[in-house]
């Protein structure tokens, strides 16, 4: 198996006198989909701001496909397509525009830019709005902008982070659809969520993120095993092994 | 009740504190300094200025007509948040201390907006109605006075539920201004003192009387303009966090995009071509200083004038124009793009030399002569060039 992502033994946080990332390990190989589970303030968008370079560990090594973000920024951010929790557009360019933008930025060339991008405006149903300005859009409307413009990158891994706020469900399906197929060419995908009953759906594996820490991870069938919960749904589990830690 | 007031008291001080920190960085920026130089030009030219301003043109009426408008103008200032509409809601028979402070406080800033405006128009005064109109001192207080009715009056008038109603007693208010201050600056001064006392009555007996509980959501607007006005300004300078800009397409321009191709190097450019065309003030800024620095090199008849002017208004507008380069910083994505170093700077040195030589050439036309033009052009060019060359990278290196 490939890995396509790479955290060993990351400690990180804002500050350095008060980490709030605790010796994370976990990988993401290629033909995977794996489901970065967590309550709200567990660590998940710590944990992607570090895999994206936006803040640096203190300890621990991440790499994607083999680079680490200081030996070749270049080969690290090319590899690597981030839809984030809130959409993140600039206010004055149209849709379009965002497309191309991005497509400039990481070396598409002008034609497979076209191809994709007319492609994922009818996929995603927004050929219409192909000129307007994102101060029209509905929250749906803007994720569903970082999603085109991931999935036009075509990149090897994808790190999504809660990607389902604010779409609606036709948007849920392509998008969940799209990902399985990226993963089936052989990309790697890491979705962090709390909607756990999809996460169970779609993921092939699961790292379990509780105040910094890595509680667990391997497949659905594993973590029953781990946890002792044979047949046991993801959300019981997870439930399950939160509370026995906070007991601790 | 005391509870009432150190909200209050809190609330402008937090105001006032963000507002020095945003005061300074204007001041640091180089602002004061062309203004201040401005000043000094100013004076000179406004002693001709009078001077040539013909005899019949109609001081009083022109007095009546930006006083009673300054008078009317503003509302009190409240300080109200949008959340207040859930917490204060419940405690408004107890806020009326907070209002009166609000009023004062208004009153205060407003007085002082009033007084800075007659002390500009001061000479104009003295030399054409001083004399019939009685003492500059004396009209301020009244003017202040006045001011401070209409704040009162204005506070009441919010109370109206019926937007179109509300809007018009604004235009009611700047009538009685204007008779009131016709007879003041006509001489008649007793006139102006009986119809004030008329405008008191109608204070008591109407505006006091205006029923209705007060129209919170009207007030947190006020607010919010208020606010909003002084981080326009302040986001000329620097980069004011949460200042929602809206977009104008200006399809007219859209042909200045083609000047970049689809690149990896081009992103900033691209990026930067649509920020100064489409958002905030840019353009709107650029296309200003550009026209006053024209009329004012057309203005000036020295030499050395000219020149410094061209000078100053290029300065002007390549300040304001180099605060692009923080327009996107806000934003993650471009962090995330895997792009060769200094393509952001390189972007905005980009644009910013065309820019110049845009203005430069149309300063330089409007010189008039080929001795002036080329000095305009050599000073316009040379601030241009600092920009460009020295201060940009020099501060890209320090951070």
């Amino acid at each position: 198996m490939e890995r396509l992502l790479e955290l060993k033994h990351v400690d990180g946080g804002y500050q350095r006198t008060r980490p709030v990332l605790h010796d994370i390990s976990f990988n993401v190989n290629r033909h995977e989909i794996v489901g970065l589970i967590g309550l709200n303030g567990a660590g998940k968008s710590t944990t992607i701001k570090h895999i994206l370079g936006l803040m640096e560990p203190h300890r621990g090594t991440i790499k994607v496909d083999g680079h680490t973000i200081d030996g070749s920024p270049d080969a690290y951010r090319r590899q690597l397509a981030y839809i984030p929790e809130t959409p993140l557009l600039y206010e004055e360019l149209t849709l379009w525009e965002h497309l191309e933008v991005t497509a400039m930025a990481y070396s598409i060339s002008e034609n497979d830019f076209h191809n994709r991008a007319e492609e994922l405006l009818k996929e995603f149903r927004m050929t219409k709005m192909k000129n307007w300005f994102p101060d029209h859009f509905s929250k749906g409307m803007r994720q569903k902008v970082m999603i085109m413009s991931a999935f036009l990158l075509e990149p090897k891994l994808y790190i999504a982070d809660e990607p389902f706020v604010g779409l609606d469900p036709v948007g849920i399906k392509s998008f969940l659809e799209r990902m399985q197929e990226m993963r089936d060419q052989g990309c790697g995908i890491l979705m962090s969520t709390h909607i756990l009953s999809t996460a169970e759906k779609y993921c092939d594996r699961f790292v379990f993120l509780d105040q910094g820490r890595v509680l667990m991870q391997g497949t659905l069938q594993e973590l029953q095993e781990q946890a002792d919960m044979p047949g046991a749904d993801l959300d019981d589990i997870y439930v399950a092994v939160t509370e026995e830690d906070t007991h601790e | 009740m005391n509870n009432v007031m150190t909200l209050w008291q809190t609330r402008k001080q937090e105001y006032w504190s963000t507002a020095v920190k945003y005061l300074r960085l204007i001041g640091n920026s180089g602002f004061l300094f062309a203004i201040y130089i401005l000043f000094l030009f100013g004076s000179y030219y406004y002693g001709r200025f009078l001077e040539w301003l013909p005899e019949n043109f109609p001081a009083v009426l022109f007095f009546t007509l930006v006083f009673a408008w300054m008078t009317a103008r503003g509302r009190v200032r409240t300080f109200v948040k949008q959340a207040d509409l859930v917490f204060l809601l419940p405690m408004e028979e107890r806020m009326k201390p907070y209002f009166r402070s609000s009023l004062r406080y208004s009153w205060l800033m407003e007085t002082g907006w009033i007084t800075l405006l007659f002390l500009v128009l001061a000479p104009l005064y003295s030399d054409r109605i001083g004399q019939a109109a009685g003492p500059l001192l004396l009209v301020l207080l009244l003017l202040s006075l006045l001011k401070g009715w209409n704040l009162a009056a204005s506070f009441e008038e919010q109370r109206i539920g019926d937007e179109t109603t509300f809007r018009m007693h604004k235009w009611l208010r700047f009538f009685v201004n204007a008779g009131i201050l016709f007879l003041l600056f006509s001489g008649l001064l007793l006139g102006a003192a009986i119809s004030a006392l008329g405008a008191a009555c109608i204070y008591y007996l109407y505006f006091k009387k205006i029923n209705g509980t007060l129209q919170w959501q009207r007030l947190i607007e006020i607010e919010n303009n208020t606010v909003r006005l002084f981080y326009r300004i302040a986001n000329n300078f620097t980069d004011v966090p949460h200042l929602k800009e809206s977009i104008r397409e200006r399809k007219w321009l859209s042909f200045i995009y083609r000047f970049v191709s689809y690149s990896r190097r081009n992103v900033y450019k691209y990026l930067f071509a649509r920020a100064f065309l489409r958002s905030g003030d840019y353009f709107g800024v650029y296309m200003r200083l550009t026209f006053l620095g024209v009329i004012f090199i057309l203005a000036v008849d020295l030499s050395w004038g000219r020149w410094l002017m061209g000078a100053l208004f290029s300065y002007m507008t390549v300040l304001q124009m180099e605060t692009l380069r923080y327009h996107f910083r806000t934003s993650q994505m471009p962090e995330l793009y895997p792009l060769p170093e200094k393509t952001e700077e390189k972007g905005l040195i980009y644009w910013l030399k065309i820019l110049g030589i845009v203005q430069v050439a149309i300063f330089t036309f409007a010189s008039g002569n080929v001795l002036d033009g080329i000095t305009v052009l050599a000073a316009s060019a040379a601030v241009y060039v600092y920009v460009i060359y020295y201060r940009i990278p020099k501060r890209n290196s320090t951070g």
